[in-house]
């Protein structure tokens, strides 16, 4: 297969450009309106926020290696999102122990996602599956007495209103730059991330060279689910409501967009960025549908083509006869 | 139905990598050819061109001399061409007499395999090697269950079931004992005899010459000699295999060690492999371990490193040790250079910096000083003369010797006190060869100790202070100063006579 | 010694522990529920459980073979949506059996498009058949954007009531599909099939066609998919574009449980039946354990969980001895 040489998250970004120019052509999209267009780019970059946070930790394991992937955080997300709304109730006060809350739901769960995988030696992709399984009846008992509470309004007013009147970037946004540059702090400039990249190149290497590959594995997983749940965090203070599926159409392409973003399914290789324009491309090709006016059944399909295309250019494995 | 053979100017990349620029050989029915070679010439690869295993990129195939092309193994298969593989095809979950037949079972009503005739005809096949087991070999055991020696002669049988009329013997004989290896070559004449072609695939000189009629040689991916093997002597055969006339023009000043402190001890180490190892290592040694593959040194090295467990006792610098992770050897000042490099040495896809700093990283500060980091890597490269691009890019893009430094250049920046090191030369070309040597014997005049286990009885001989051979799992002899001779050590790798043993 | 030769039993014969988890939850549910060999009861159950069965068993073909098939609980809803919509409740009894052919053609093109991404383009299995189990979940809803739509009632009567002999229509299905099963595994394709799921270099090298074979797996799969829809539509009666979503985790459980290894080349198909019976009946053990409607999903999930760490949790074990 040809190789590009454009790196892959410069390639997405220019694909999420091409996709947005693409939807002001159509009948509903912004024709010659300029005014219009710059709301709606920043209206889909702030819709964008919150896939690619929840597509954080989704990077992390993948690069990871040994076919991780996380298949837990949608609803570690909508977990987390209740608890946030309950514990807050309203209160401003109560924010920061909710978050804190939030991660640690995450973390644990990641962690017994890790240890499945890494002591049990269950393959990542069955572990998660089934833990969601069991974080989606935890939700179902957090559900049943019909969860009050409430988001508090500096969530609200961080979370999902521009900066100012005379600064229109929405918040949100500037969370996730912030976001993006302490994971790139994370992947390329600490120990921790370099091993990561280790393991997920080679874990034979990687534990004759030092790495303790069992503690980078539970860390990968346990990070993955704090993050996820930092991501239910931002998703309930941006909707201020919850619902059993809160968290689980993000999953998906949650994936895909690590995908988009060049970091290899088998691990090993990827970065943040990458991942941050593939969030930024799958938003905009979920707004297009919905401009289109195509039902969930189509965004569906689409969804699962453009992943499949996708593992077709870079995820090709060596063939048997060489 | 006999067949001949003959490749002639085969090309074949791996990629980047080049296994064979201009490989031919001649393959006649009724005769026995050696293909020879050293590690990473190029032999393996040939043969799998010639079995349809990979594709050739140049040269071409000619069958009784009219060109073919084989599109697939099976193609290869079905004009009678078998193949006994270095790593053998043998699925290991399947029983004996399954991984025997399979894709040619006997087959009864309904396309329905019968048991009865794959059995009975299993056990004639192993009747051919019948005296030379030494556990009860039965058609329907796993072959998982079975020893190395046992797999390589069901792989044998594997290949002669098909009745082929060329049969490629790849390093067929490297697990086998002496028994099994006379076994075979009795059966290889009685094959010649009926017109089949055997091409021997080899580097070991003693069978090749009981066994072949003609050789070829191959050297880094060309052919450079053939003729008949009543031709030739055995010191020309290397002479064609490597490049100079002796790689060992390379004088070793064996320094007085005695005087220097014990800072090794092991005693009773056990592991898998091994049954009761003790000795003891100077600083500043530098002593080879050797024997034939699979006695042990690999585990021997690897249990030190804290990478397997193991039973015994270990003493360095006095202080009782015994490591469970290879971080805490590493905090001792151990290093590890592992047996194979592409699959336990290096991250392929990462850049040159990062394989050399991996087990470093932490002393680089949060967020990680990466300027500093180059600046430490790039003189650790350029002491072990590195011909590199940039650190930056992929370790996939240098040639083997090279990557065998960065390696070797990842240990060394941390100044380790002991280093192990499995066979690392291996698959590296003469001059980064020599480069090595110097540097091995530079590092332990500055009091770093080194063990060292290579399969070149040579390398040993030429460098080391001392050899300690390794047979069934215990220290067969230790051979020093005069006593190093390559008799000694192949007959201590051997083991002393057979029945000699307890 | 005997623990010894214990361990080397379940090794050779993994099916032997789905034999003794499926006795041991027969009995627990015999003493949850008296009646649960009455003829009424087995047949409610037998009718249950056939979807799963039939799923796992074509899972355990993939599985073997070295891969695995995400995409199967889509094919289910793909089959189910095609019938029901199509079909409908007025259908007649021609057009039910023109579309249960049709589900079949479905399920084999679908299998077949798995097939050739894991086995020709060489992807790996399990992202691929996640892909497509997202564009075959969204067919389905595409055919059938809301639940309803169904098959003729007198169609879901017979099936109700077809007991040949007395024993309930699934038995004869499940001995079908152990007998085909049966006759697969003493062919020359049987030996190809472990072969290629053990170590599939080695099976390359020994000239068995390993493309083919990993392509014929995931067309089997998809077919016994498109009998599992057939199936759960008969047992249901009525459609639902996301009947199949958490069947494709049952039946990997059932397969896990079964004893056929996720690694591939071990096991078979009668241990993977065993297992999703297995799991069905612990299902109904759950239910009938009078625990809190809001506590069964987490209950069921849990015991998921379990099933699946059980191969890691006995290795632990046997690495300790």
């Amino acid at each position: 297969m040809k190789r590009f040489s454009i790196s892959p998250p410069v390639a997405a970004l220019l694909l999420a450009v091409i996709l947005f120019v693409l939807s002001g052509l159509l009948p509903n999209g912004y024709g010659s309106d300029l005014d219009i267009a710059r709301a709606q780019a920043l209206n889909i970059l702030r819709l964008a926020v919150f896939l690619g946070v929840i597509a954080a930790g989704q990077t992390l394991v993948i690069i990871s290696g040994s076919e991780g992937i996380d298949l837990s955080s949608g609803s570690i997300v909508t977990l987390t999102a209740i608890a946030t709304y309950v514990i807050v109730n309203g209160a401003d006060e109560r924010v920061l122990p909710a978050l804190l809350v939030s991660l640690l739901i995450g973390a644990f769960i990641g962690f017994l996602n890790g240890a499945g995988i890494t002591f049990l030696k269950i393959s990542p992709f069955v572990m998660t599956l089934g833990m969601s399984g069991v974080v989606t009846g935890a939700i179902i008992i957090a559900n049943h007495g019909n969860v009050s509470g409430k988001v508090a309004p500096i969530m609200t007013r961080l979370i999902a209103r521009p900066l100012s009147p005379e600064f229109p970037i929405p918040n949100a946004l500037i969370i996730w730059l912030v976001f993006g540059i302490l994971m790139w702090l994370l992947l390329e400039r600490t120990t921790f991330g370099k091993n990561l990249f280790a393991i997920g190149t080679n874990r034979v290497t990687a534990k004759l060279s030092g790495v303790n590959v069992t503690a980078m594995n539970l860390a990968a997983y346990s990070l993955a689910g704090a993050l996820a749940g930092f991501g239910g965090f931002l998703v309930v203070g941006n909707t201020g409501v919850v619902m059993i599926q809160l968290g689980q159409p993000f999953l998906f392409p949650s994936i895909a967009a690590v995908a988009v973003g060049g970091t290899l399914l088998s691990g090993g290789k990827g970065s943040y960025w990458g991942t941050m324009a593939g969030a930024i491309v799958l938003t905009l090709i979920t707004s297009l549908l919905t401009t289109m006016q195509m039902p969930d059944s189509v965004r569906r399909m689409v969804l699962g083509g453009t992943l499949l295309i996708l593992i077709s250019i870079y995820g090709r494995q060596r063939s048997l006869r060489q | 139905m006999t067949l001949s053979l003959s490749a002639r100017n085969v090309v074949k990349r791996y990629g980047g990598v080049v296994a064979l620029s201009d490989g031919s050989l001649d393959v006649n029915a009724g005769e026995v050819v050696a293909l020879i070679g050293a590690n990473g010439s190029g032999k393996s690869t040939m043969s799998k061109v010639i079995n349809g295993v990979v594709v050739l990129d140049g040269g071409q195939l000619l069958i009784d001399g009219k060109p073919a092309h084989f599109p697939s193994p099976q193609a290869a298969k079905a004009l009678g061409i078998a193949t006994v593989f270095q790593e053998l095809s043998l699925i290991p979950q399947m029983t004996v007499a399954d991984n025997v037949w399979l894709t040619r079972e006997p087959l009864g009503a309904g396309g329905i395999v019968s048991r009865k005739m794959v059995n009975a005809r299993t056990e004639e096949l192993l009747a051919l090697f019948a005296g030379t087991f030494k556990t009860d070999l039965r058609p329907d055991l796993p072959v998982s269950e079975l020893p190395p020696d046992e797999k390589q002669i069901v792989e044998i049988l594997k290949a002669i079931s098909v009745d082929p009329s060329i049969l490629i013997l790849d390093e067929a004989t490297a697990s086998l004992d002496s028994r099994q290896v006379q076994r075979l070559f009795e059966l290889v004449n009685k094959w010649k005899a009926t017109g089949q072609a055997i091409v021997f695939v080899s580097h070991r000189m003693e069978e090749i010459f009981r066994i072949a009629d003609r050789f070829s040689v191959l050297r880094n991916g060309k052919t450079v000699g053939a003729g008949m093997i009543k031709d030739i002597t055995e010191k020309d055969l290397v002479k064609l295999m490597v490049d100079k006339a002796s790689v060992f023009s390379f004088a070793r000043k064996s320094g007085q060690k005695d005087e220097k402190p014990v800072c090794l001890e092991v005693s009773e180490l056990q592991t898998r492999t091994l049954r009761g190892v003790s000795f003891n290592v100077r600083e500043g040694e530098l002593v080879g371990i050797g024997g034939l593959q699979g006695q042990g040194q690999r585990d021997l090295l690897l249990s030190l490193f804290g990478d397997i467990p193991f039973a015994g006792n270990v003493q360095y610098n006095g202080e009782p040790v015994h490591f469970r992770h290879p971080r805490q050897a590493m905090k001792n000042g151990f290093a590890l250079v592992p047996g194979d490099r592409a699959r336990e040495g290096l991250l392929y896809i990462r850049s040159i910096l990062e394989n050399m700093q991996l087990p470093s990283w932490m002393r680089y500060g949060f967020p990680l000083k990466i300027g500093k980091a180059k600046k430490d890597a790039e003189q650790t490269g350029a002491s072990l003369n590195l011909k590199m691009a940039s650190l930056m890019e992929p370790v996939s893009s240098l040639s083997g010797g090279n990557a065998q430094k960065v390696v070797i250049g990842k240990w060394l920046m941390r100044q380790p006190g002991l280093l192990l090191l499995d066979d690392p030369t291996k698959g590296v070309d003469v001059g980064t060869k020599a480069e090595f040597y110097a540097l091995l014997t530079q590092l332990c005049d500055e009091g770093k100790t080194i063990l060292f286990y290579s399969s070149d009885d040579e390398e040993l001989i030429g460098l080391c202070d001392r050899v300690l051979v390794l047979h069934d799992g215990h220290i067969k002899t230790e051979l020093v100063g005069a006593a190093l001779t390559k008799e000694n050590l192949v007959s201590a790798s051997l083991g002393v006579a057979e029945g000699d043993e307890q | 010694m005997k623990r010894f030769r214990m361990n080397s039993l379940l090794t050779r014969r993994p099916a032997l522990f789905a034999l003794i988890l499926l006795v041991l939850a027969l009995i627990i549910n015999f003493i949850l529920q008296p009646n649960l060999f009455a003829g009424d009861t087995l047949n409610s159950n037998m009718r249950v459980f056939l979807p799963i069965i039939l799923l796992a068993a074509g899972q355990a073909v993939v599985i073997l073979g070295g891969g695995i098939d995400i995409s199967v609980g889509g094919i289910v809803s793909i089959v189910n949506t095609i019938l029901a919509a199509r079909v409908g409740l007025e259908g007649s009894t021609e057009a039910m059996w023109q579309y249960v052919g049709i589900s079949l053609l479905v399920g084999a093109l679908a299998g077949a498009i798995n097939g050739f991404f894991v086995a020709y383009l060489r992807l790996q299995p399990i992202i691929t058949t996640y892909a497509t189990s997202f564009l075959y979940a969204g067919f389905a809803l595409f055919i059938l954007p809301n639940p309803g739509g169904g098959i003729p009632a007198s169609i879901a009567e017979l099936y109700r009531n077809t007991s040949p002999l007395g024993l309930p229509l699934a038995f004869f299905v499940i001995a079908i599909v152990l007998g085909l099963w049966w006759y697969i595994q003493s062919t020359r394709y049987g030996n190809y099939l472990f072969a290629v799921g053990g170590k599939a270099q080695a099976a390359y090298e020994t000239a068995v066609p390993v493309t083919a074979v990993q392509f014929s797996t995931y067309v089997i799969s998809g077919l016994m998919a498109a009998f599992s829809g057939i199936a759960i539509t008969m047992l249901s009666g009525s459609g639902n574009a996301d009947i199949g979503s958490a069947m494709t985790l049952n039946s990997i459980t059932a397969v896990v449980i079964g004893g056929t290894a996720l690694s591939g080349g071990v096991g078979g198909v009668a241990g993977p039946v065993m297992g999703a019976i297995t799991l069905g009946l612990i299902q109904n053990i759950v239910s009938f354990a009078h625990i809190d409607t809001w506590w069964e999903t987490l209950v069921k999930a849990t015991i998921i969980v379990f099933a699946l760490a059980m191969p890691g949790i006995i290795n632990l074990f046997r690495r300790r001895e």
